[in-house]
């Protein structure tokens, strides 16, 4: 019996490494298909192909609405039948991760994600190593200059033109009073998010062109870090998300960028420069489930999480 | 019936020994190769002797140096903060206490290891941030001294367990001598025990730098993550902050990717090193008391 209990435990650990193994090659579609099919064998075609699991990653601004809207989705439908009678009786699962938009592109290059998320566009580098890149606009974000609301700055103006953003998160204004002579000799303190985030280069490319951001500026590793900074120090800056200082209104003040404020109008019309898109990339042709998924999130249902997100949703 | 046992076991050990063994050169192995093209882009004079980190800019430079001297000063002065504190509680935890206290004690300075570093950093980013925004005139409280001290926190049961350990070894040998000579306690602590442990201590000192090196998340959250020149009082990036920060929105597969390999592998190195150093003076010191 002993002899039995030790094969046994071989086993167990045969099984485990080999489901590493396949865990690890983590399956572009055709192979999944092979693997359902060996899991079910007695299962008809249609259901070979089907893979009930979805696998997002991607972009941490993005992220959270996507798993909203997937919660939301899931326990509507709970199993895929009833999302489209067509499709058999397994349960929906929307795995939902966050990592930045550079590690949305990456999974979906190396195909450890079904889905990138990737606040900013997509770079043309980028569009080289995806041939069958298909995109789909959740929503905008807009960055807003963000400054606490005893910042004496609000006390003088409530705009700033480009020039002047530019001059101030390079470092050529070093104190509020090189920006304005009647505030106070304090430095400028310039949070931004880490430099290859797709919030700093929106903001690079939309305001600062060739200009570099001062490096003692704060990098702060999420724009909730950001926003907490702006709202604890009086003398910070930053480009705070426009769906997070809708979350704390009254704790952050925003600047008007060469007279146009981020609203909702300005940001759709474009006037409002500072803004990037929010989108859902993929690699190829959709699954079914994935299609249906997707009309889900542009759905009303899906626009309205957007919106309660603080983001501009794209319909 | 035996043999078969005794074999398939032997099997199952020596596959995990193995096993484990290949994971520890294959970690190693994949960050050099990812390593390889920043390697072979940039020179070394502009990666180690340099002082601009801009890897996206359109004049991009690639300088690890304030990162590596930030992350050295940080841990360094952590470690010259929390060692004295360290000792003194090991001396005071060794002779002034009863063993059974003393045992609860250590339990609880255990304990302060356990704590996750997040919650360090938050504490840090709430508490000692804004104390110093207070109390030193600075605008910002992001500082080496802010990650440095909230280090010496994280560190202070790292060592003072190491410590304490030799304390007590050195107490059983020398306490009973002393006190028939009728030294006083303190001279014993002050003239035997501490030239007895010096070396433990500062073996102890090296394996809690190895971990202040590699310490991520703490640190980010109170140093203000600025690739500058580190100041005692201004802000810095130590290399695991730069690594945590860029890496999930680099750019696969590009010079910036690979840049933070090559980041990971500097890292890697000195923590070798310091293990190294810290291996062989703990052999020669082991030979002496021995």
């Amino acid at each position: 019996m002993k002899k039995f209990s030790f094969i046994s435990i071989i086993l167990v650990l045969v099984l485990i490494l080999t489901a590493g193994c396949t865990g690890q090659q983590a399956a572009p579609p055709a192979q999944e298909g092979e693997q359902e099919q060996a899991e079910t064998p007695e299962g008809e075609e249609a259901e070979d192909e089907f893979n009930p699991q979805i696998l997002f990653n991607g972009s941490s601004t993005l992220a959270p609405v996507i798993a909203s809207i997937s919660t939301n989705f899931i326990e509507g439908y709970v199993t895929w039948d009833k999302v489209d009678p067509s499709f058999p009786e397994k349960n929906i699962a929307i795995y939902v991760s966050a990592g930045g938009s550079g590690q949305g592109v990456k999974s979906v290059i190396d195909k450890t994600s079904d889905f990138g998320m990737v606040a900013r566009t997509v770079k043309d580098s980028e569009k080289e190593q995806l041939p069958e890149l298909q995109e789909f606009l959740v929503g905008i974000d807009a960055l807003t200059l963000g400054v606490n609301p005893n910042n004496p700055v609000l006390t003088v103006k409530d705009n700033l033109t480009k020039d002047e953003i530019v001059k101030i998160f390079s470092g050529e204004y070093k104190t509020w009073k090189d920006l304005d002579a009647s505030l106070p000799d304090k430095e400028i303190i310039v949070v931004t998010r880490d430099i290859g985030g797709g919030a700093h280069e929106v903001f690079q490319s939309k305001v600062m062109g060739d200009v570099e951001v001062k490096p003692d500026a704060i990098q702060a590793p999420s724009m909730g870090a950001l926003v907490t900074k702006i709202i604890e120090n009086e003398y910070a800056i930053g480009y705070a998300s426009f769906g997070v200082v809708n979350q704390n209104i009254g704790k952050v003040a925003t600047l008007k960028v060469d007279g146009v404020e981020a609203t909702k109008e300005n940001i759709l019309g474009g006037s409002y420069i500072i803004q990037r898109p929010l989108l859902a990339i993929i690699n190829g042709r959709l699954t079914e489930p994935q299609q249906a998924f997707i009309d889900y999130v542009m759905s009303e249902d899906g626009m309205k999480v957007v919106e309660e997100m603080g983001f501009v949703p794209a319909k | 019936m035996k043999d078969l046992k005794e074999n398939i076991f032997r099997t199952i050990i020596t596959i995990g020994a193995v096993l484990s063994g290949i994971l520890v050169l294959l970690v190693f192995f994949y960050i050099l190769k990812e390593s390889i093209p920043f390697f072979r882009e940039v020179s070394y004079k502009e990666y180690l002797f340099s002082s601009s980190w801009r890897p996206l800019s359109t004049n991009p430079a690639y300088s690890f140096l304030p990162m590596i001297s930030a992350t050295l000063y940080v841990s360094f002065l952590a470690i010259l903060i929390a060692t004295p504190l360290s000792v003194g509680c090991g001396l005071f935890l060794s002779f002034n206490t009863s063993k059974k206290s003393s045992r609860i004690i250590l339990s609880f300075i255990d304990m302060i290891a356990g704590i996750p570093s997040v919650i360090f950093g938050f504490l840090g980013l709430v508490l000692l941030v804004k104390f110093l925004e207070r109390n030193l005139d600075m605008v910002s409280g992001e500082s080496v001294l802010a990650g440095a001290l909230l280090l010496s926190v994280m560190l202070f049961p790292y060592i003072v367990t190491g410590c304490t350990e030799t304390f007590m070894k050195a107490k059983d040998i020398y306490y009973g001598a002393s006190q028939s000579l009728g030294v006083s306690k303190w001279y014993t602590m002050r003239r035997i025990i501490l030239p007895f442990a010096r070396k433990s201590i500062f073996v102890n000192m090296i394996l809690a730098l190895g971990r202040a090196i590699g310490e991520t998340m703490a640190v980010m959250m109170v140093t203000g993550n600025s690739p500058i020149f580190p100041k005692l009082l201004g802000r810095a990036e130590t290399i695991p902050s730069l690594i945590a920060l860029e890496m999930g929105t680099a750019t696969y597969k590009s010079l910036h990717y690979s840049s933070l390999y090559a980041a990971g592998l500097i890292l890697i190195i000195l923590v070798l090193i310091i293990q190294v150093i810290a291996y062989m003076i703990n052999k020669a010191g082991m030979r002496r008391i021995g």
